[in-house]
């Protein structure tokens, strides 16, 4: 099994590491892959927190919004050439998410559920209407440029490509990390019931402080690599709701606190939507197919693609062991008192 | 000073319709403990029904309301039974997610119908205005004020006077034990829901009056209406109505006398601020536990 | 650690192959047509279908649609029948990357042209620039989108921060016991607007008229009423509205009708030169009367290139009058008439000739003449000052091209 596991793992690898080079039709395509990336890294950091302690931030677009502008105004300030360089202020994007986190996440954590996803929202757009008044800061409605890179239409969106791919592999792994280690364990007991968890000893108030700055961080360097690959940012677009709900939907379709599922659901999610856009979108009709689909994946698999289709696979699993223990008695009599034995 | 008083009579006005909108949002949260995150498309359907009504039968947009929010209130128990009944896990995230689901059609139909131009409620008194302390007041906006209050008042009228309101407040306080003394809970939440759409209807006659909307109006509506909802404190009706005034009073008077710039900023600041000290809301119960 | 991990793998790898099959379903289009010099080819543009720009949107796209018809009626663009396609971007940046990406690398378009948002049309023009496409759009006009060095993008019209020139110079040209004595000046912080605001205010204090307000709002502030109604309080000769869309404009003259603000001059940015959809939305033309709006140089009976053709094939198309329409149809349509003459001139398709084109030719417009600086602004274009009076907007200023004489003071609102 194990073998089997590995195998599958190296073969999606080189299946989307090749994908840009080998099997995408067109550079069109390659975007939209790269933006599913961008938008799959930003899932997957904020299932570190969302997912695994249930506390739903809907006002993520604020750390993607701050990485952005840190590396549009980072590149303007320091004179940053177009090229390869920018890159190297991602991890600097983070560390200015990162540190707005923390203040941030002590304030809203102080509320309750639901009092928490508001609180966040509202955070965003302080931010937004900041980014918009601090004229002299963010130049406001006017945006700011980014450097474009001297590369060539063929071979333009490779490294995009590769980089973000390369931070959607970290996330994944710290994802993972987090989620088999007793830290993990932690933050899965304050999402399943935090007042005992605390009476547990478990450190809910750090804990979860921890696992909001760790999310900050990715979605910051989600919004410097969407600023560096659009060129070009305004407050409303990257202290965006619509990134909000994108993210969220994302997560939730695929499967909230899994490994698998913020990647399932960024994969359907944001080629579906540009799809849609470009063949309905003159008509609104976009809105209502895209929101037929949600409806429907929400319905009938209310707890996300991924783990849904687990249980539906567990259980079908556990029908045929008993299949086959069943076929595989001795005699019908055998078989009569095995099955007597199931049911019980 | 005049510059304040006008302020905070616009803020009045303003706020009024803004607690009607809210209203039906808190007392969905209140006895279905989900957030119809639909409410604010539902206004805006409520303010293109009266736009279809004007222009197709010339029935005039405030008494059209006797058509609309019949209409709404049986889509609400419609959606209710559909959508929102099979909802079992996790409800309230889930909640949130269908009702957006369902935000999205409707707004991808109305802008099908109606194309994403903005609309206006048009009426032959649309213009005419009363002098106060000095300066003018639109005719609707007093109208759709005093429409505002009439209808809270229906709606206190019924949850705090009726037999019916009493079986709400039952099942708002502990679903559980309200079906235990006999009380339908499903068919008590089904008739609130239906409630909350219809009012979410009133709310779109009385905003569609008073500003320019187009499918797209429903974003910032429903996050103001979340907003002023956590500001009063879930499922507390008085709650929202304070906080609607407070809210747009203080927007209002901000915007005239500092500076529009920042009348949204102080909007959200004093949200977090009030939330640090008070997580319920103005009027919210303190629940027992964190979840 | 379990045996659930496979399964998850599984599902990813399906996913991956789902995304595959759903980009190769988005990228298949015409697949034989590259600019083959027989068949009919391509032109693309990207416009905000939905959201809050959408009539102006809707104006460009009529606009575009309306020069292929007229170049495909009138021997097509080289001898080829051109197909205008338009792409909504739903007001996402990532949906108009990734719009001029597909007209670029997947319907192989010949030419692309300009959306009308100015965040979208640096956007695009990046796009455009990267596979050394022209692009030429009428709509991004602020001072901001011409530094960026995009040597391949070319605005056909009056640069935003020239608009206002023509009422700043009526003003001063009014004797000093006519002129008006204060101005309240509010804009949206959106390029365009204030790129137009902004440089009035010094100019008209210099000659006397006093700031009585001055205030600058977020482009997305949804509710005007406060800003109006201060306005309306300060009760200053002179109303300059930096209005982005015809909503916000209509929000002001709704507050100043009902505090009965009446200012001698009042003028707005955007909103009074969207034809029928300005009247209707104030009340007829009785409530356009004497509203000013500064424009690059159109009126429906301006005789310039092409312009009687272009008004009876608006009108014969969309129906309603010249008067229903929109400045942003005219300048998507004068976009369409600078390309065209620019590859007849180099006798190509190819992009690159076409661009040296651009550069140093001269073409007319409906806009009037064109000629471009090499940041790529259109030098040639005059500020016009236009008025509503009696149902037509009609231009008042500068005198040379006037239609009639600008209606001041503006009349009295009327119930």
């Amino acid at each position: 099994m194990k073998a089997l596991r590995t195998l599958g793992l190296l073969a999606l690898l080189a299946l989307v590491l090749v994908f840009p080079v080998l099997l995408s039709p067109n550079n069109a395509v390659t975007d939209m892959a790269i933006f599913t990336l961008i938008y799959a890294m930003a899932a997957t950091g904020w299932n570190i927190f969302s997912g695994y302690t249930g506390y739903i931030s809907i006002g993520h677009a604020v750390y993607f919004g701050l990485g952005a502008y840190t590396m549009a105004l980072a590149c303007q300030h320091w004179n940053f050439p177009g090229g390869y360089l920018p890159f190297l202020l991602l991890p600097l994007a983070a560390l200015v998410a990162g540190v707005f986190a923390i203040p941030l996440g002590f304030l809203a954590l102080r509320v309750r559920r639901y009092a928490f996803a508001v609180t966040t929202i509202a955070l965003m757009f302080i931010f937004q209407l900041l980014a918009y008044n601090l004229r002299g800061i963010t130049n406001g409605s006017n945006g700011v440029f980014l450097p474009q890179p001297p590369w060539s239409a063929d071979v333009f969106d490779l490294p995009f490509y590769y980089v973000t791919l390369a931070l959607l592999l970290v996330s994944l792994g710290l994802s993972w990390r987090v989620r088999h280690s007793k830290y993990g364990l932690g933050l899965l007991a304050i999402r399943d019931d935090e007042d005992r968890a605390f009476g547990l000893g478990v450190k809910t108030g750090s804990y979860k402080l921890v696992a909001y700055v760790v999310s900050a961080l990715f979605a910051g360097m989600a919004g410097a690599i969407f600023a560096y690959f659009i060129g070009i940012i305004y407050p409303q677009f990257t202290f965006d709701p619509i990134v909000d709900v994108n993210i969220t939907t994302i997560a939730f379709l695929g499967g909230l606190g899994t490994l698998a599922g913020p990647l399932v659901g960024a994969v359907l999610v944001v080629p579906l939507q540009q799809y849609l856009t470009v063949e309905f979108g003159g008509e609104s009709l976009n809105l209502v197919l895209f929101g037929a689909f949600l409806l429907v994946i929400f319905l009938v698999l209310p707890r996300g693609i991924v783990p849904s289709l687990q249980g539906k696979w567990s259980a079908w699993k556990a029908t045929r062991a008993k299949a086959v223990r069943l076929s595989s008695a001795a005699s019908k009599e055998q078989a009569v008192l095995a099955e007597r034995r199931e049911r019980l | 000073m005049s510059l304040i008083i006008e302020g905070v009579v616009l803020g009045i006005m303003t706020g009024g319709i803004y607690a009607l909108m809210a209203s039906g949002l808190t007392l969905i949260f209140g006895v279905l403990e989900i957030i119809n995150v639909a409410q604010g498309i539902l206004v805006v359907l409520g303010a293109y029904f009266s736009f279809w009504l004007g222009q197709h039968f010339h029935i005039d947009l405030f008494l059209g309301l006797l058509i609309i929010m019949p209409a709404m209130f049986g889509l609400g128990v419609l959606l209710e039974w559909a959508f929102i009944r099979r909802l079992r896990w996790d409800r309230i995230t889930l909640s949130i997610l269908v009702t957006y689901a369902i935000a999205l059609i409707i707004e991808g139909v109305l802008g099908f119908v109606f194309t994403t131009n903005f609309q206006e409620l048009h009426a032959w008194y649309i213009d005419a205005a009363v002098p106060i302390f000095g300066f003018f007041v639109n005719d609707v906006y007093i109208i759709a004020f005093i429409l505002s209050v009439v209808l809270l008042g229906a709606l206190y009228l019924l949850v705090y006077r009726t037999s019916f309101g009493r079986r709400l407040r039952a099942s708002m306080q502990n679903r559980t034990a309200a079906s235990l003394v006999g009380i339908d809970v499903p068919r008590v939440q089904a008739i609130t829901f239906g409630i909350g759409v219809s009012l979410a209807g009133a709310g779109g006659v009385a905003f569609g009056a008073t500003n320019a909307f187009n499918p797209a109006s429903s974003y910032d509506l429903i996050y103001r209406l979340l907003v002023i909802i956590i500001l009063g404190g879930m499922g507390s009706l008085s709650g929202s109505l304070v906080a609607s005034l407070v809210l747009v009073i203080i927007g209002d008077v901000v915007a005239l006398v500092w500076s529009p710039v920042w009348s949204s900023t102080v909007f959200f600041v004093l949200l977090v601020a009030l939330l640090l000290f008070r997580p319920q809301g103005l009027f919210g119960r303190m629940g027992g536990r964190k979840q | 650690m379990n045996g659930r991990v496979p399964k998850k793998y599984l599902f990813v790898v399906g996913a991956v192959l789902c995304t595959l099959l759903l980009g190769a379903c988005a990228g298949q289009s015409s697949t034989t047509n590259t600019s083959a010099p027989t068949g009919p080819i391509k032109i693309g543009a990207d416009a905000s279908l939905t959201g809050d720009a959408s009539d102006d949107g809707k104006a460009i796209k009529q606009g575009y649609e309306l020069w292929a018809d007229y170049v495909n009626h009138h021997g097509g663009l080289l001898g080829h029948q051109v197909q205008m396609i338009v792409y909504d971007d739903a007001t996402r940046p990532e949906q108009a990357t990734l719009n001029y990406q597909k007209l670029i690398n997947v319907d192989k378009a010949a030419f692309v042209l300009g959306p009308f948002d100015d965040a979208f049309t640096v956007n695009g023009a990046q796009v455009a620039k990267k596979y050394g496409y022209a692009f030429v759009q009428g709509t991004g006009t602020s001072p901001g989108d011409f530094t960026h060095g995009l040597t391949n993008m070319f605005s056909v019209s009056l640069s935003a921060s020239r608009y206002m020139a023509s009422l700043v110079n009526y003003i001063l040209s009014l004797p000093a016991d006519m002129r008006p004595k204060t101005a309240a000046y509010v804009t949206s912080d959106d390029g365009f607007t204030s790129a137009q605001v902004t440089p009035v205010i010094p100019q008209l204090e210099a000659g006397g008229v006093k700031t009585v307000l001055n205030k600058i709002y977020p482009a997305e502030n949804t509710d005007l009423n406060p800003i109006a109604a201060a306005v309306a309080a300060s009760h200053a000769d002179v109303a300059i509205l930096g209005t982005s869309a015809l909503s916000e404009c209509v929000s002001y003259l709704k507050v100043f009708k009902t505090q009965r603000y009446n200012p001698k001059i009042l003028i707005a940015t955007s909103g009074p030169d969207q034809g029928s959809s300005f009247t209707q939305a104030v009340g007829g033309a009785k409530g356009a009367e004497g509203i000013l709006v500064a424009n690059g140089g159109w009126w429906p009976t301006i005789k310039t290139y092409q312009n009687a053709d272009f008004v009876s094939a608006f009108t014969q198309k969309y129906g309603g009058t010249a008067d229903d329409i929109s400045s942003d149809t005219v300048q998507a349509f004068s976009v369409g008439q600078v390309l065209q003459q620019a590859v007849n001139q180099v006798q190509s398709l190819d992009n690159a000739k076409v661009i040296s084109a651009l550069h140093q030719g001269t073409f007319n417009s409906l806009q009037g003449p064109v000629k471009f600086t090499s940041d790529g602004q259109n030098q040639l274009a005059l500020p016009y000052l236009f008025q509503w009076q009696n149902g037509s907007l009609i231009p008042v200023y500068p005198q040379g091209q006037a239609q009639a004489n600008l209606e001041y003071p503006k009349p009295a609102w009327s119930s």
